[in-house]
């Protein structure tokens, strides 16, 4: 069977015997294992309780939003979880959960079979779940944007706690960038035949490394600035800081945090397209540059996310309006490359019947909701109609961050089941879970834009009975129970697959045809 | 509404290419799974896809950039207030000028008498209202849903917006967008067009629609 298998015009395939990995690894290897596939399964596993957390926090004030007027949440205690919520998912779950699969594939699809700088990658995971246990503690309430000079004055006196998480992520995302840029180049072949998924990594990490910079200094100058660290104030206006500083720091790094779980996410498209369709992608080269484009214009865009008031209808609004919609061009190519590849030849059954795949297929109708619907956010004119700040924006992240890069994580997860558990998942309930995400997600996006677009605010917990938001709320609720409701079925189909899944075959991801007439209509040239 | 920042015009087009891109995305998806031809598209396509993606960058530029100094340059006069005989020709004058504070959490309206109203600003129908907003605290926003109208204020600056009032005597929510603390969701106040009818029927429902 193996010497079927389709065979990368560039790189590896993303392929190993299945065995029982995770049953044959001790407590230590969990902990302390410098082995690219512990690290990856403990990076893994640990986002998928920070999704059930993030997920628990969401379904509570989505119960409490659900109906105007009634109270079950305080502001402070909404506004905690609200927090959480994003910090847990975007830090905890999205960023880990893909990187954590970059370092599953990456090795073996540049065919070194190590993970370089593994004790970097180990050092950032540490650092993470301390930021996370300072989270707990410190309980923050000041959004994951933590806008100075509002969240040094919360009147929290733990709050310290939240600042110096800020900067602990830093850190740990600045390892993580040095590790996927150290293994990116570690494949010691020619940049022309290095793999897509190398690309991705290369870029992202540098990404990671510029990025966090900024990400640092807010977390120290928030933390200086809340405890009076020195007599210098640097956000807090106050005391003559400024918080244009703090914004222009905060969204060059805030802009960049998009891509970085958004790269990976396209890099295990561009991985397992090809094993299911048994054919390379549409163009190599088209992936390649929109790789490097992305990571060219993620920084300098950062101002799209506040109103820079300086220069309100300004040149320089207008430069980073453009700027904003250029971006778009990447994101286009990568689109139109995956499209592209999945007209050439004829879909496999296999393929069709196979949850990474499904998963992979709408997440890319996702990208297409959330992206193309984005390209008003970038205008100065309709952004200050509606956009800015209502619910159109979370309606558009969590398209982008849970349709698109959350199923993509959930369809890398799927993929490389049967690699490290020996076993097949349940098929059955990984349809439930599918399909109860995919209906729940569609309502809760739409109910958000729907919202948005009548101005409901962002980050409230109660609101008034103006025509169309109760509706609007209840919708997006409904949607945000659907999904909660798929992903029990996922849990209990991950406990249950683990021990008593049918055993994997020798190659979990054929290429099948159910007709045979059909598997001799040889891919179009 | 003659609120230079309304969707309608050059915007709805723009939303309307939007949706339009959105869907052609999705009807190409659903062909590249069950149609039943296959071919490999020409890469030609997608350089010509990329040209039609340049150009409609070019024109959105141009649009919302028109659109947005239209709306500002009502801001540049140098007289801001007609007071008692504005006729609707000067295009550079607002008929009502009210400084607003925002602060954690609340919106204080002072007019030019130096009076203070708390969370409530009285205008007249149709007229053309100016707003200097500053925050003394921190980053708040300054929303009025019926005028179409969303800005940022940060403690470092002020900023000015105008709107015109709508012609309904009514009261018409002003809220804030951005978080600004745990009483956040509490900061609204009221834009109360004042009519005939007074203001005793005002109702709920027209804080978000016109």
């Amino acid at each position: 069977m193996a010497e079927h298998m389709y065979k990368p015009a560039r790189g590896k395939l993303a392929h190993w015997v299945p065995q029982d990995l995770i049953g044959e690894m001790s407590i230590k290897d969990l902990l302390f294992s410098n082995d690219h596939r512990h690290i990856a399964i403990k990076g893994i596993f640990t986002a998928f309780i920070m999704l059930a957390v993030g997920g628990f926090f969401a379904l509570v004030f989505r119960a409490e939003l659900a109906v105007p007027g009634v109270q079950f949440l305080g502001a402070k205690v909404y506004m905690t979880l609200m927090t959480m919520h994003g910090m847990v998912m975007v830090f905890g779950f999205l960023i880990p959960m893909v990187v954590s699969i970059c370092y599953y594939m990456l090795p073996r699809v540049l065919g070194t079979d190590r993970l370089y700088w593994a004790g970097a990658a180990q050092w950032s995971y540490w650092i993470l779940i301390a930021a996370a246990v300072l989270l707990v503690i410190g309980r923050p309430d000041f959004t994951w944007t933590a806008y100075a000079p509002m969240s040094f004055r919360t009147g929290n006196p733990l709050i310290w706690m939240g600042h110096l998480a800020i900067f602990l992520v830093a850190v740990s995302e600045f390892l993580a960038g040095a590790v996927l840029v150290r293994n990116a180049f570690s494949g010691h072949t020619k940049l022309s035949q290095t793999p897509l998924m190398a690309w991705a990594a290369g870029t992202i990490g540098l990404l990671f490394m510029a990025s966090v910079l900024p990400l640092g200094a807010v977390g120290l100058g928030l933390l200086s600035d809340g405890l009076h660290l020195t007599n210098v104030a640097f956000f807090d206006p106050s005391r003559g800081g400024s918080v244009q500083l703090f914004l222009y720091l905060f969204w060059t790094y805030g802009h960049p945090a998009v891509y970085l779980p958004f790269v990976p996410a396209i890099a295990i498209i561009y991985t397992i397209m090809p094993r299911f369709l048994g054919h390379p992608m549409w163009s190599y080269w088209s992936g390649v540059v929109a790789f490097i484009l992305l990571a060219i214009g993620a920084m300098p865009i950062g101002p799209h996310h506040f109103q820079p008031v300086y220069t309100i209808s300004g040149g320089y609004q207008r430069f980073v309006q453009i700027l904003t919609m250029l971006v778009f061009i990447p994101s286009v190519l990568h689109v139109f490359n995956w499209i592209s590849t999945l007209f050439m030849s004829p879909i496999p059954d296999s393929a069709r019947r196979a949850i990474p795949f499904k998963f992979m297929i709408f997440s890319i109708a996702f990208i297409v909701y959330g992206g193309a619907t984005a390209f008003l956010n970038a205008q100065i004119a309709p952004d200050s109609d509606f956009i800015h700040n209502t619910y159109w924006i979370p309606a558009h992240f969590h398209a982008m961050f849970f349709g698109f890069v959350g199923q993509m994580a959930i369809a890398g997860f799927y993929y490389l089941f049967p690699y490290f558990t020996g076993r097949m998942y349940n098929q059955g309930m990984a349809n439930a879970h599918f399909w109860l995400w995919q209906i729940g997600l569609f309502i809760k996006i739409t109910g958000m834009g729907v919202a948005g677009y009548l101005y409901f605010p962002r980050w409230v917990y109660d609101y008034l009975a103006v025509s169309g938001w109760p509706e609007a709320q209840l919708f997006i609720s409904i949607g945000g129970f659907l999904i909660g409701l798929g992903f029990l079925f996922f849990i209990v189909n991950v406990a249950w697959s683990v021990r008593h899944g049918r055993p994997a075959p020798a190659d979990p991801w054929p290429v099948e045809f159910d007709d045979e007439m059909e598997a001799t209509v040889a891919p179009a040239e | 509404m003659e609120n230079a920042l309304g969707i309608w015009g050059p915007q709805a087009a723009l939303m309307a290419i939007t949706a339009s891109f959105t869907v052609l995305g999705l009807v190409m998806l659903l062909a590249a799974m069950f149609m039943k031809r296959r071919w490999k598209p020409s890469y030609t396509f997608e350089f010509a896809f990329i040209a039609v993606m340049l150009g409609l960058v070019y024109y959105a530029d141009r649009e919302s950039f028109n659109t947005y100094s239209v709306y500002q340059e009502n801001l540049n006069a140098t007289e801001k207030k007609v007071s008692g005989n504005y006729t609707g020709a000067g295009e550079q004058a607002f008929d009502r000028v009210v400084t607003v504070v925002a602060f954690q959490w609340g919106y204080g309206f002072i007019n030019d008498k130096n009076e203070i109203s708390r969370n409530a600003v009285v205008v007249n129908p149709g007229e053309k209202v100016l707003f200097k907003v500053i925050s003394n605290d921190v980053i708040h926003g300054f929303n009025i849903p019926v005028a179409q109208i969303t800005a940022e204020i940060d403690p470092d600056n002020k900023r000015e917006l105008w709107i015109k009032a709508p012609d309904k005597p009514g009261k018409y929510l002003i809220q804030c967008v951005n978080y600004c603390g745990v009483g956040h969701a509490q900061m609204k106040a009221w834009l109360v067009v004042d009519g005939a009818e007074k203001t005793a029927a005002l109702d709920v429902a027209t804080g978000g629609n016109i």
